[in-house]
């Protein structure tokens, strides 16, 4: 049996070389996508069907001190998936390893996990009409073989390894920052029931443009916990919601394109 | 490096980096360009050690960064001046160290003057300095006059002090825009922190007073004592995997496989070469002549010394000189191997015109490069182009066998992974089948000049291709007398001279009889210093940290309990230790002269702070005797732009030279390009780089769509002031241009970038990469339409990194 994993994330090492993300799009066969900068040395916006990980740059001007931070995008394989919740296909599901997948046989790429991961992680590819995101490389790690961001990482910013050897390493690395940064703190362990990529920030959540307190949305909790357990007459309307959120998230897309994000098609 | 220490190397190794207390990264951008670097810089701040960076931009590796200095491009010379400066005055140095394992108390000749400017011995119509005055005092013996201290007004130290007195930190402000207490920070916090480590790549060395800058590296190590330590020396990162194996083989035009120097026209027989070089040149020279003309290098023929061309010292154009030659009609043909000069020659329009004037072109490479079609860039008229291009698709890294060896001088072998596509070959290949054909073209012929190709010894084949192991194996060399290959180093340097050969005599040893050393893989690390002597295979005869006598005390003991690198076993008599020993003989202990010797390459066998020009010794070893002059041992190696650093202004600069006006720039800086830009209409100071996405001219990496996804353009970093003042908005497009040539890109306006006040007055940098083409997946505009193209006197690099430039919302 797998145990669980987690993967560390210690952005105060990260040195934006972006291999990650080409590690990741060379072991998960995934295309490259036509970009431009959008600002510092940053090319990619976000997620998309085609990039499951990506660095974001902030930079910091203050009191004649330059601050130059990394953030490593991703899927967090969280513990209690607000996309698992959303799915209304049961298309995602959970591994003994923690992470959190999506059965693209079952798939029926309606959107309801991409609206939402209060992180907007997941995304759909509307011709395929299956949606897509960072699987831990659960081919890899459950062959004995770290994920490839993390084998790939240079500057060792990505630990990868049991829970609890993790969660050591995070305390001591935070604790060796506090020294220079203050604000630093760790991110991730007490969002969604605890997530598998846990980070080390060196400011503070919004910084990063980071929701502080991730959570599943009240109107998912009344809809999943309450309404559909006790109305199986309901899922039709379901699947009709489905469709709905479909075009929703092709107007955001088209949105996002006016603003010159054109990362999604 | 060389003239400093007696190689021209990286002193220790990658992994010896976690072994470090303090890192001055200045003139590397290396979380960017050497990523590796930074997985061993981050084990030793794990550890608590500090990271100072100093650079023209904010850098990736900046962001990193205990210390981070914004300095004016080309003025690095200034700050390290005035931490030499520093150092003196206040005593900072390792006075042991100092005595003991540097040139510091020898005496140099009354005759060596320093005036405005400029060092005794210059001789402006050659732009060239003449070194009689730099020499030592001599005795009766020829051995350099001692001074019994260090206050004697004729020693090193002394004329170190004094020239470097007029470095104040106030004046490297004024000049690099670093505030002086910053400096003195930085100052401070380096020599606090030892073993410290100085980091740098191209970032130093292209200027025009680049080896000086890295002399200045040379000085502060050598003060501080952490030059032969574990953690310590200066490590020169190489851009490419192989660029330290393509220098040991010589890609440099004065020099022969091995840094032997390249023979003149002035030198023509072996004796002649013997006299000028010393004998130290003699034995490695005849034994690659063996190597190279195996049975037909005999002592009769001098080896075939002959037969080898001789350099016209006064008529050798380095790289990128050789494109305005070509335009004159210089040269008739080019073999273009692995090398991208459409893109990555400064002042870059020079290239087209000059492969246009060829008769040939042949571009060996594994993309068709801008190079090898450099006739399609738009608005050159092909119609004039008589230049027949042959392009020979080669092989990629993954598909070949061989070694690279990596800037740590580590020589690592590796097999074909892959066979290579449609016909592509490895360059080895290629190389031996246009060889091969032409000795057959050339057969039966008895005219003199073809001799050298009919005699060469030349015999790879192994299973009918060219074998990559027979070549490693003629660079190890054999032994006349066993018929095998050559053990190890020391059984080729006790070889009586001719009876061994070698294709590069500091690779001995990699392939004795049966083994390739260079093909371990066995990564153990038993003392926990990185030294991994398991592992590959590093020149000299697997020494990780050179210099490491410099580790021991007097007695030969080590002098750091945590980083033991080598002792003196007395009761074994021998030199032996965790690391191999860098020692003169393993025999001769810490109490005889060779056994004080840290620095033994060098003819005093010591550092060099002030780069004497000096001969040693006269030697007893016998060489043909045709004449009658005497053949000393070894010659210093020399700086020739002088024997101690001096700052001078970039040549196109916004500045006046605050230290000597009259003499702006570097009085020997080899001048390619013909027009340069006045400051007042070219007011901003341009410095170009790579970035991590890209490798150097983007050859290769602009087609990977992967690379392009996340570094899909070029740009032009500008600061927040710049970008109010002309008008541009993070993401606009800006046109920048110089005196020579234009190009328009995406702005980004950035704090990473500041206002620097130079001497009084606002000065803008803008920093823009450099690694796009008009070809590939993802062309892009040249950076190079602007650079200018200025030479390094010593080392021939060209000055990217400054120029001046306008700029313009497009």
């Amino acid at each position: 049996m797998m145990t669980k994993k987690k993967v560390f994330v210690d952005t105060s090492l990260c040195t934006g070389c972006k291999a990650c993300s080409v590690a990741c799009k060379a072991w998960n066969d995934l295309e490259a996508e036509k970009t431009q900068l959008i600002t510092s040395y940053q090319s990619q916006a976000s997620t998309t069907y085609n990039t499951w990980t990506y660095i974001s740059m902030h930079e910091k001007y203050e009191n004649g001190k330059m601050e130059w931070l990394m953030f490593k995008h991703q899927c967090y394989h969280c513990a209690e998936p607000s996309c698992l919740k959303a799915c209304p296909v049961q298309a995602i599901y959970k591994t003994e390893s923690g992470y959190t997948l999506i059965d693209h046989e079952k798939c029926i790429g309606c959107g309801y996990c991409v609206a939402n991961c209060p992180w907007s992680v997941p995304k759909t590819n509307p011709e395929l009409k299956k949606t897509f995101k960072c699987t831990g490389c659960i081919d890899r790690v459950e062959n004995g073989i770290k994920p490839a961001c993390v084998y790939t990482c240079q500057p060792g910013a990505l630990h990868f390894g049991e829970p609890a050897e993790i969660e050591a390493l995070a305390q001591t690395r935070l604790a060796e920052v506090k020294k220079d940064h203050p604000k630093a703190q760790l991110y991730g362990d007490n969002a969604m029931g605890g997530t598998t990529y846990l980070y080390l920030l060196l400011e503070d959540p919004e910084f990063y443009g980071l929701p502080v307190n991730p959570t599943v949305s009240s109107s998912l909790v009344v809809w999943k916990d309450w309404v559909q357990p006790y109305g199986i007459w309901l899922i039709p309307l379901a699947a009709a919601a489905a469709v709905g959120s479909f075009f929703t998230t092709r107007i955001i897309n088209n949105a996002n394109k006016s603003k010159g994000g054109d990362l999604h098609a | 490096m060389s003239p400093s220490f007696g190689r021209g190397a990286m002193t220790n190794s990658w992994q010896d980096m976690m072994n470090s207390e303090c890192f001055l990264i200045a003139g590397s951008n290396c979380a960017e360009n050497h990523p590796i670097a930074m997985k061993w810089v981050n084990r030793a701040k794990a550890k608590g050690a500090k990271i100072i960076v100093v650079d023209p931009r904010f850098t990736r590796t900046a962001a990193k960064a205990d210390i981070f200095a914004q300095i004016r491009p080309g003025t690095d010379i200034a700050y390290l001046g005035a931490m030499i400066n520093y150092y003196i005055q206040n005593k900072l140095y390792d006075e042991t160290y100092v005595l003991n394992l540097t040139n510091a108390l020898l005496k140099v000749s009354k005759d060596f003057k320093f005036e405005d400017g400029l060092f005794s011995g210059f001789n402006s119509e050659k732009k060239k300095y003449d070194y009689a005055s730099w020499a030592y005092q001599l005795d009766e013996n020829n051995k350099p006059v001692k001074a019994d201290s260090l206050d004697d007004p004729d020693c090193v130290f002394q004329l170190l002090k004094k020239h470097f007195s007029r470095y104040t930190f106030d004046v490297a402000e004024k000049i690099t825009g670093i505030p002086a207490d910053k400096i003195k920070l930085i100052a401070d916090t380096f020599a606090a922190a030892k073993p410290g480590n100085i980091f740098y790549a191209l970032g130093m060395t292209q200027h025009t007073t680049g080896v000086q800058g890295i002399r200045c590296y040379a000085i502060i190590q050598l003060l501080l004592g952490n030059v032969g330590k574990a953690g310590g020396g200066i490590q020169a990162l190489r851009g490419e995997p192989n660029v330290q194996g393509s220098t040991d083989m010589a890609n440099l035009n004065a020099n022969l496989p091995g840094y032997l120097p390249y023979p003149t026209n002035a030198q023509v027989t072996l004796h002649d070469f013997a006299v000028k070089n010393g004998s130290v040149q003699h034995k490695p020279m005849v034994a690659l002549l063996k190597a190279w003309f195996g049975k037909n290098a005999t002592p009769e023929n001098d080896y075939g010394y002959g037969w080898l061309p001789k350099n016209n010292p006064d008529n050798m154009p380095v790289q990128s000189q050789f494109f305005n030659w070509m335009e004159k009609g210089q040269f008739k043909m080019l073999f273009n191997w692995g090398s991208n000069s459409t893109v990555s020659i400064p002042d870059r329009k020079m290239v087209a015109r000059g492969l246009s004037k060829l008769e040939m072109l042949v571009v060996a490479d594994i993309f068709n490069t801008e190079t090898a079609q450099f006739w399609r860039e738009p608005g050159i008229d092909t119609k004039s182009i008589k230049t027949e291009v042959i392009f020979l698709p080669a092989a990629f890294v993954y598909e070949k066998a061989g070694t690279m060896t990596n800037s740590s001088r580590l020589v690592q072998w590796k097999e074909r992974a892959l066979e290579p596509l449609n016909g592509c070959l490895p360059d080895l290949d290629m190389i031996d089948l246009i060889f091969k054909k032409m000795r057959e073209l050339y057969a039966g012929s008895t005219d003199p000049k073809d001799e050298p190709i009919l005699k060469a010894n030349w015999d790879y084949d192994h299973d009918g291709e060219a074998s990559a192991l027979k070549v490693l194996q003629e660079l190890n060399g054999y032994d006349d007398n066993t018929g095998q290959l050559t053990a190890s180093l020391a059984d080729y340097l006790n070889a009586p001279i001719g009876t061994v050969s070698t294709g590069c005599w500091i690779y001995a040893g990699v392939t004795p009889p049966g083994k390739n050393l260079a093909d371990r893989r066995d990564n153990a690390d038993p003392t926990g210093l990185g030294l991994n002597k398991e592992y590959a295979f590093a020149w000299p005869g697997n020494i990780r940290v050179l210099y490491n006598r410099a580790s021991c005390d007097a007695n030969g003991q080590p002098i750091d309990e945590k980083r033991k690198l080598i002792w003196w076993d007395a009761a074994a008599g021998t030199w032996t230790g965790n690391d191999g020993p860098d020692v003169v003989d393993k025999k001769k202990g810490p109490d005889t002269p060779e056994g004080k010797q840290a620095f033994r390459m060098n003819p005093e066998g010591v550092g060099r702070l002030f780069t004497a020009s000096y001969t040693s010794g006269v030697s007893s070893s016998p060489v043909p005797a045709d004449s009658i002059a005497a053949v000393p041992v070894r010659g210093a190696g020399m700086t020739v732009d002088g024997p101690m650093p001096e700052f001078y202004e970039p040549i196109e600069s916004p500045t006046n030279n605050l230290l000597h006006p009259k003499v702006q720039n570097n009085p020997c800086a080899k001048i390619v390009s013909t027009e340069f830009g006045d400051p007042k209409d070219y007011p901003y100071v341009l410095t170009t780089y790579g970035v991590c996405e890209h490798f150097c001219a983007g050859a290769i990496t602009r087609n990977i769509p992967f690379l392009n996804e996340v570094m899909p353009e070029p740009f032009a970093e500008i600061s927040k002031n710049l970008g109010k003042k002309l008008g541009i908005k993070d993401g606009d497009r800006v046109e920048i241009s110089s005196i020579r040539g234009k190009l328009t890109v995406h702005a980004l306006v950035t704090d990473r970038i500041q206002t620097l006040k130079i001497n009084g007055k606002d000065t803008e940098t803008i920093g823009m990469p450099w690694s796009w083409g008009f070809a590939s997946l993802n062309p892009g505009p040249s950076t190079n339409n602007v650079t200018m193209n200025a030479c390094d006197p010593g080392a021939g690099t060209p000055e990217y990194k400054c120029c001046l430039v306008n700029a313009r919302r497009a």
